[in-house]
């Protein structure tokens, strides 16, 4: 099957999902301004349409409350021309991002928390990998897709499970996720996501000079990968979360039946529902503690 | 078989080989600019991405540093063509350092494109002018009618129902290469036209552009600009209108003939007239690529040689009949069998087996297309077997030797071609070698210093 759809269809037609960060609380303490980062963003998504006819662009915004898709290049076809007018994807994707940010912020009031400065990366990553299921099942002939996540805001913990969950479904439909972090600290989630999806993470070190980043090393298709240097991961940060408090620990306490993690000792598992005996002493409660730091 | 050249791919070296002035004036169009963009191989997209915003020029080595020690011959195909198109400008300097710079003029160019956005030359008409245009599904129906009308006239003039408007001299310029054209004898299909035939349409298109463009200089019409034309109109949103007054007199002439390619649909207002791109016309830069249209198959074929065409179309029953029996013709359905002796007759027109078969299976039915193999994997085998059949006698060129002095030269000279794995047959007897021409000079030195 592989090798007809191939032939009936370029090697380097891509899908590209752009997981968009626009958390506001990040933006307002960058050093890049959210409206320069956008024009870099809007040059490299119309840099990835130039480059075929066929290929295509998705935006999913994640804000700080929830996600919603902003933009989709096949559906725009339909009216402007088939590379999508520059003017229109401009003005498309912005009134849809304007309307976003202010349905985000709404939600916010209603929800009133103490304001984690996080963003929603595992819902949005979740609708990423659901529009590429629902392209693998549009019939035997479908660009090949991967997953951009541009993230600035800091990871938050409590996403944990459900990030981790994403990044494997990524990795069993052969999705990578390729991420650009362009916050202060490395993010430790897109770090594993992209080593464990075979995608490339980067962390630019000048933003003025974002989309150079952007068009050198995330608007390679994937059958040009194997031919070209591209950054490599220099350190994994393999930390998890705790499954109680949703802390990042690097030491813990992993249920032996169903492999949850947390800090401190429980008489009974969360998840599954498992007893645990009694931590007998302080001696055996170091041994049965397990390092996290290299599995995974 | 030389005559396979004729595949429509190498349009794109049809742009290279034009003069450099000219090439130079053609990426003073955007859209060029993009439409040729879209032509290269992946890797040289990627460079010409790359090197979109850096203004000076950059050497080969840092250049050949961004791929990997496996990529290296996918990286030299990428230049040489880059530097065959002119996008990469090749200078060396005074240290023998080999630099290469983006084309400026299509560097600003993709650089506008892609922060203002592109904008056509001309705006679609507005509905309430036009009033209700074709849909698109009868647009499309329409552009294949008259490609089918105009395929049917090319390989026999006198078939076609309707003859369509092109000029006689158009339509034989079509057919020079297609057609065997001898005096008093009716015009019959050659090796070429029979693999034309099998060809897709896109494929098929882009020869006939490529004829109609090489063929413009004799009527005084410069080809950059021809080719620029047809570029252009490739972006043009197919079922919009657009007004037939914002063409130039070339443009004007180029564009009724497209008309009758079904590239476009003419029509007329009340006051103004207006053409509409079909799919054919904006299929056009994207079958630059070497991607193929995805187009619905018609064809069945059993493991018993029985093929079950589900076409309406004259023209593909034409070309099934190139290569086996037609029994039945239904009114949605063409039956036919695959035979020896229709194959033999196809083997004799010039066409190969490989052709055959991968016609059908680009054409197979939707219902066989998601099998594997599409075809019969006992069919396959067997028309490459019939078609092994007709070549059982190899010819090579070979020399034959005779008269050696002596058993020792003989021997001799048979170790020799052996190591040069020349040695066809011997006859130790008589002392008669045959040994492949090639290795003939070789031989001849050895002979004669054994003198």
């Amino acid at each position: 099957m592989a090798s007809v759809a191939s032939k009936l269809y370029a090697d380097d037609v891509s899908l590209v999902m752009v997981l968009l960060d626009t958390n506001p609380l990040f933006w307002s303490s960058s050093s890049l301004p959210f409206s320069n980062f956008l024009s870099h963003v809007l040059s490299f998504l119309n840099s990835i349409l130039l480059l075929n006819q066929f290929n295509q662009v998705v935006v999913i915004a994640s804000g700080y409350n929830s996600c919603d898709y902003i933009y989709d290049s096949s559906l725009a076809t339909n009216q402007g021309s088939d590379s999508g007018k520059m003017p229109a994807l401009c003005s498309n994707l912005l009134q849809k991002l304007e309307e976003f940010v202010i349905r985000d912020e709404q939600l916010r009031k209603e929800v009133s928390g103490d304001g984690l400065p996080s963003s929603m990366l595992s819902g949005s990553l979740s609708m990423a990998l659901c529009y590429i299921q629902k392209v693998f099942r549009s019939g035997p002939l479908h660009p090949q897709p991967r997953i951009l996540c541009l993230q600035g805001s800091p990871d938050g913990p409590e996403q944990y499970v459900a990030i981790m969950n994403a990044i494997f479904s990524a990795q069993r439909s052969m999705v990578p996720i390729d991420s650009c972090y362009i916050g202060s600290n490395n993010s430790a989630f897109l770090q594993q996501a992209s080593y464990i999806t075979g995608g490339v993470y980067l962390k630019p070190q000048q933003l003025e000079g974002l989309f150079q980043y952007l068009s050198t090393v995330f608007a390679t298709d994937l059958q040009s990968r194997s031919f070209l240097q591209l950054p490599k991961s220099v350190g994994v940060d393999f930390r998890a979360s705790c499954f109680c408090h949703k802390k990042t620990i690097d030491m813990g306490y992993v249920c032996s039946v169903c492999l949850s993690i947390f800090c401190k000792h429980h008489k009974k598992c969360s998840t599954c529902g498992s007893v645990f005996g009694q931590a007998q002493s302080d001696a055996s409660t170091a041994s049965n503690r397990k390092r996290k730091t290299s599995e995974t | 078989m030389p005559q396979v050249k004729i595949i429509a791919k190498n349009f794109m070296d049809m742009v290279a080989s034009l003069p450099a002035m000219k090439l130079d004036k053609l990426y003073a169009n955007a859209f060029i600019c993009e439409a040729i963009l879209r032509s290269l191989p992946p890797l040289a997209k990627k460079y010409v991405l790359q090197m979109l915003y850096i203004e000076g020029p950059v050497s080969a080595k840092s250049i050949e540093e961004w791929v990997l020690a496996e990529g290296l011959s996918k990286h030299k195909v990428a230049i040489d063509r880059l530097i065959q198109l002119r996008l990469f400008t090749e200078t060396a300097d005074r240290k023998r350092e080999t630099t290469y710079r983006l084309n400026p003029v299509l560097q600003g160019n993709l650089q506008k494109l892609l922060t203002s956005g592109e904008v056509l030359p001309r705006e679609p008409m507005p509905s309430n002018v036009t009033g209700r245009l074709p849909s698109l599904e009868d647009l499309e129906a329409f552009a294949l009618e008259k490609w089918e009308c105009f395929l049917l006239q090319l390989i026999n003039s006198s078939q076609a129902e309707k003859p369509t408007n092109i000029s006689s001299s158009m339509m034989k310029i079509f057919q020079r290469g297609l057609l065997s054209q001898r005096e008093k004898e009716a015009p019959r299909l050659t090796e070429s036209g029979f693999q034309f035939l099998l060809m897709d349409t896109n494929a098929q298109l882009w020869y006939i552009i490529r004829e109609y463009i090489s063929n413009s200089e004799e009527r005084g019409v410069d080809p950059a600009d021809l080719i620029s034309f047809f570029l252009e109109l490739s972006f043009h949103v197919t079922g919009e209108a657009y007004n037939i007054d914002t063409l130039n007199d070339v443009q004007m002439d180029t564009i009724k003939d497209l008309s009758d390619l079904g590239l476009v649909k003419l029509q007329k207002g009340r006051k103004e007239s207006w053409f509409i791109p079909t799919k054919l016309a904006t299929n056009l830069s994207m079958s630059l690529t070497d991607s193929s249209s995805r187009k619905q198959g018609f064809v069945v074929v059993e493991t018993n040689f029985r093929m079950y065409a589900y076409s309406t179309s004259r023209l593909h029953c034409e070309i099934l009949r190139l290569f086996s029996r037609i029994e039945y013709q239904l009114p949605n359905l063409i039956v036919g069998a695959i035979t020896k002796e229709s194959l033999y007759t196809a083997f004799e027109n010039g066409i190969t087996a490989d052709q055959i078969i991968s016609f059908i299976q680009q054409n197979a039915h939707p219902r066989v297309a998601e099998r594997i193999p599409s075809v019969p994997e006992n069919v396959t085998d067997q028309i490459r077997l019939w078609e092994s059949d007709l070549n059982r006698i190899e010819t090579t060129p070979a020399h034959h030797y005779d008269e050696f002095p002596s058993r020792e030269v003989f021997e001799g000279a048979c170790d020799f071609a052996r190591e040069w794995n020349g040695l066809l047959w011997e006859d130790s007897k008589k002392m008669r070698p045959v040994v492949k021409a090639e290795i003939h000079m070789h031989m001849r030195d050895y002979l004669r210093r054994q003198k």
